[in-house]
């Protein structure tokens, strides 16, 4: 971890004293205990700010639609998909992009964290190989860090950056993809389904900040700030509504949507968004064998057509 | 007064004949304000709820009344909530907010009868911070882990009890149904004990914030301050002293009615007008606002400020926007004015 | 307690399309008792918020004078889905109405004065209603000269044809219409508002001015009024933003500390200079 953050703070002091980049978007140390926060250093005396840990947990791919100036960028795997769906959407100028490549061996869930401390305080957090210390008021608890990654992170089969300027560690093992968590939830009765939906999205505040964090949500126009028509009611008080605006707004990821956690992890009230996007993301694997941005060739899965597509709500099998 | 956390249950639930309780329970792993069925169900051992307690004053979907409008005529029926309801274990910051609150809904030229009438109705018995989080920064603010403001009861807990302040003549009446007992002189050290030990380590500093806002207007940190906020509401609703609403209509022809539910002004629409003109275009204009809001002109038009420091927009902020190292970047740059 | 948010029920007896592009529609509103009448006893400068039930409510300047009894007057432009409810709305509706609202023309004060009223295009409303009220023979003694520049894109996009005719034929105001470009059969003034402003050269001694309009308006007239010698103190404008409660608890329509709603939305140019410049 820290020749990784040696390597990202030389990289961007390079990038800025050479004015290969006006500004590099990174991680420095957040205000609170397991946390790190976005942060855009312009000067490459400030590059020293620059942080790589287990609690970069934000997808910067977020900053980077439709800027004028030169960026650089800090990606993780999921990150780098992200920024290759969008340059496919014409919102990533690739010529004004440096990417500084980062092989992630995933990050750490806070509530899974918060979980094992029963919802204690957690005062200090140190990092020591593959453990977190843990120290709270009056407990001490030393967990290991595979333990509590972000379950996107545990399933993730793309932990390095497919597009890259440079690359500041050597890969990590990737695995293969199993989507068996979605199958087991498909496998569950109607009716259990839609009771453990109801149940999560009851907890939404309509805060939008899954569709905030992710970097595939940039309509001008949200579909549920518009009137004309009104597609779905404002408050969050209708479940229905609430999980309306879920499934739609993971409908328009479908084939986009890099399961990269962003929604989830935004989530204040901890809802598992990712039981829908990651439903879609297995859909467009199965149905059309596409997975989203991992190489700049690939068209999005929902932008072509091809005749041996599968389509049985239009054509009897 | 004491009384024990054994016989917390049996005093909400007899409290429960006669008021809508409400008190903090456990959810997921975090803690959310709910009106109770069972005495048991409350839990006063915790940091802070996840959204404040205003819901229940300033409901999030609230209906102001209903129509009909066809050929008999025009029937409006006003929707106003008049229970009776105690909220039980709220903290002192939020019981702050709530005094806070009060000057949005009784302004100089009118009241909001929904949330006053409900505000008439409502007891507040304060739980006391022993152990402030690290989050929390209730003492920058003119509040404090054991401040009393608002509140109709304070609670401090010493162990296996409470000793009960009664603070106001609600809370006395409120308390009859307690089974308490007298406090002894060891419980009373211990109370004070508790609130000597408190301590918020979170600090800002607002001396002379409000005078550097009076003049940084239209200063270059706005540009960059929020470059990473994301624009959503998560800070707005997890704020106790966040009042903004929309008003919509929910009907079919002329039979439904009107509802408020809360808005957030970090949404782009939140001040678009009919035009097209949106003279908050975008988040540097709308986070200005944000702050210039609760740090400047709350104070102008209440002479308070509109946060009491419980730190949740902080906790609950998906990219880490810590206003307290926003509040100190504003203290520490040169307020150089441009217009 | 008052409850602010229950609207009166009115009816429409009168929709009227005022403008050539049929984009902006006057509607009279008929008070349905005389107690409802006296419940909203208004200023000129002051709006209300309309109700379509079923649809949603939106704020509009009021354009009638309180010196017209029995009805209130809106113009509305067609831009969401209040707006275009009443526009297709039927004579003979139920709307409702929720005010009088706002803070109005500083009416006290502008009596005794020389009055320069300037109007942009739709945002004539409320100087109709000012208009009205000073030209009443009730209160017409109370004021001094009353000066009247009134500009449109195109002689189609002029508001309130009927009254602008009569104001012309009258000696008791001075009334200057202009639009943006010379077009056929038009044989009034052509120039933009500023340019007009400054031809007429009303004088400032004793006077106020009132001006309404579109923010490109306002900025280009501002310092001709300047140069004619009109202080900050003399210059009253009235603000627009988005509403939705109308009384100041929303927290929408700030403009620095001021709600627009509540505290305004009439304003002297030094109250705004004292603002932030977010409107």
């Amino acid at each position: 971890m820290q020749g990784i953050e040696t390597a990202i703070q030389n990289a961007a002091k390079k990038l800025l004293a050479e004015n290969k980049v006006d500004v590099v978007i990174g991680f420095e140390n957040g205000s609170q205990p397991l946390r790190s926060t976005p942060v855009f250093i312009r000067k490459p005396e400030d590059a020293e700010k620059l942080t790589w840990n287990y609690t970069c947990e934000n997808n910067l791919a977020n900053y980077l639609r439709k800027k004028d100036q030169k960026i650089g960028v800090v990606v993780k795997g999921c990150d780098s998909r992200s920024i290759v769906a969008l340059m496919k959407e014409n919102q990533i100028d690739r010529d004004k992009l440096y990417i500084i490549g980062v092989p992630c061996s995933g990050m750490i869930d806070r509530k899974k964290v918060a979980d094992i401390v029963e919802g204690k305080e957690i005062v200090e957090a140190e990092c020591k190989d593959d453990s977190l210390v843990l120290k709270g008021r009056g407990f001490e608890k030393t967990i290991s860090i595979a333990d509590v990654l972000h379950r996107s992170c545990a399933a993730c089969s793309y932990k390095n950056p497919v597009i890259y300027d440079e690359m500041v560690a050597e890969p990590v093992a990737e695995q293969s993809e199993d989507y068996s968590d979605i199958a087991e939830f498909e496998a569950k009765p109607v009716a259990e389904r839609r009771a453990y939906l109801a149940k999560e999205l009851s907890k939404c505040i309509r805060c939008y900040a899954c569709r905030n964090a992710c970097p595939m949500c940039y309509c001008e126009q949200c579909f549920v700030d518009c009137s004309t028509p009104e597609w779905i009611g404002k408050s969050a008080s209708d479940v229905q509504d609430n999980l309306l605006f879920q499934a739609v707004r993971v409908f328009h990821g479908a084939g986009r949507c890099t399961d990269c956690g962003a929604c989830e992890r935004a989530c204040p009230m901890g809802i598992n968004l990712r039981i829908l996007t990651r439903k879609l993301v297995k859909d467009a694997k199965e149905l059309f064998d596409t997975e989203a941005g991992v190489n700049m060739e690939d068209k999005p899965a929902l932008s072509t057509f091809n005749a041996d597509d599968p389509q049985p709500f239009l054509v009897k099998e | 007064m004491i009384i024990t956390k054994k016989d917390i249950p049996s005093f909400l639930d007899s409290l429960r004949n006669n008021y809508q309780v409400f008190a903090p329970v456990k959810q997921d792993n975090y803690t959310t304000f709910k009106a109770i069925n069972s005495g048991s169900d409350a839990v006063l051992d915790y940091g802070n709820s996840k959204i404040p307690p205003k819901g229940i004053l300033f409901p999030q979907t609230e209906e102001l009344f209903r129509y009909k409008v066809d050929e008999k005529g025009t029937h409006l029926e006003e929707t106003i909530d008049k229970e009776q309801k105690v909220v039980f274990g709220i903290r002192p910051c939020d019981a702050k907010s709530i005094a806070l609150l009060d000057n949005v809904f009784n302004n100089n030229k009118y009241k909001d009868p929904y949330y006053l009438t409900r505000r008439e109705n409502t007891v507040l018995v304060g739980l006391g911070c022993n152990e402030p989080q690290n989050t929390c920064f209730c003492t920058s603010v003119d509040g404090g882990p054991f401040d009393t403001t608002n509140l109709d009861i304070l609670l401090v807990d010493i162990g296996d009890k409470f000793v009960v302040e009664v603070l106001t003549d609600k809370g006395k009446d409120l308390i009859k149904a307690a089974n308490c007992s007298d406090a002894s002189d060891s419980d009373k050290e211990a109370a004070s004990k508790a609130k000597a030990d408190a301590n918020v380590t979170g600090k800002v500093n607002i001396d002379g914030l409000k005078e550097k806002l009076d003049n940084n207007f239209y200063d270059e940190i706005w540009d960059y301050i929020s470059e990473k906020c994301l624009g959503c509401a998560a800070c707005t609703y997890s704020c106790p002293t966040c009042h903004c609403f929309d008003i919509v209509d929910e009907a079919e022809d002329c039979d439904g009615c009107r509802v408020r539910n809360w808005d957030s002004c970090m949404f782009p629409l939140f001040t678009l007008h009919g035009s097209g003109h949106n003279p908050r275009p975008s988040g540097k204009e709308r986070f200005r606002n944000r702050v210039m809001h609760k740090f400047k002109y709350f104070v102008d038009v209440n002479n308070a400020t509109a946060c009491v420091g419980c730190g949740r927009c902080i906790q609950n902020c998906p990219v880490n926007l810590d206003i307290r190292e926003v509040l100190a970047d504003i203290q520490g740059s040169e307020a150089r004015s441009v217009s | 307690m008052n409850n602010p948010y229950l609207p009166l029920p009115m009816k429409l007896v009168k929709n009227f399309t005022e403008t050539e592009d049929k984009l902006i529609h006057t509607f009279t509103l008929e008070f349905l008792s005389e107690e409802d009448e006296k419940s909203f006893a208004y200023t000129p400068g002051q709006f209300a918020e309309l109700c379509v039930f079923g649809k949603g409510e939106a704020p509009f300047g009021i354009a009638s004078s309180p010196t017209e009894k029995g009805h209130l007057k809106f113009s509305v432009a067609k831009v969401g889905v209040v707006s275009t409810a009443l526009h297709l709305m039927e004579e003979g509706t139920t709307v409702g109405v929720r005010g009088p609202l706002g803070n109005s023309f500083p009416i006290e004060q502008l009596k005794g004065k020389n009055i320069v009223v300037i109007g942009g295009g739709f945002a004539f409303t409320t100087l109709r209603a000012l208009s009205t009220y000073i030209l009443h023979p009730d209160n017409r003694g109370d004021f001094g000269d009353l000066t009247v520049i009134y500009g449109a894109r195109n002689p189609g996009l002029l508001l309130y044809k009927e009254e602008l005719a009569e104001w012309e034929s009258r000696s008791d105001i001075n009334l200057v219409t202009t639009i943006d470009r010379a077009v056929e059969g038009w044989n009034g003034r052509v120039g933009f508002i500023p340019a007009v402003t400054e031809e007429v050269a009303p004088s400032a001694d004793n006077a106020y001015a009132i001006i309404c309009g579109p923010p490109v308006m306002i900025k280009f007239t501002m310092p001709v009024l300047e140069k004619l010698g009109f202080k900050p103190e003399q210059t009253i404008m009235s603000l627009e933003n988005r509403m939705k409660c109308g009384i100041g608890m929303c927290g929408r329509c700030n403009v620095g500390s001021q709600y627009v709603c509540k505290d305004g939305p009439v304003f002297t140019r030094a109250q705004l200079l004292e603002l932030p410049n977010e409107y």
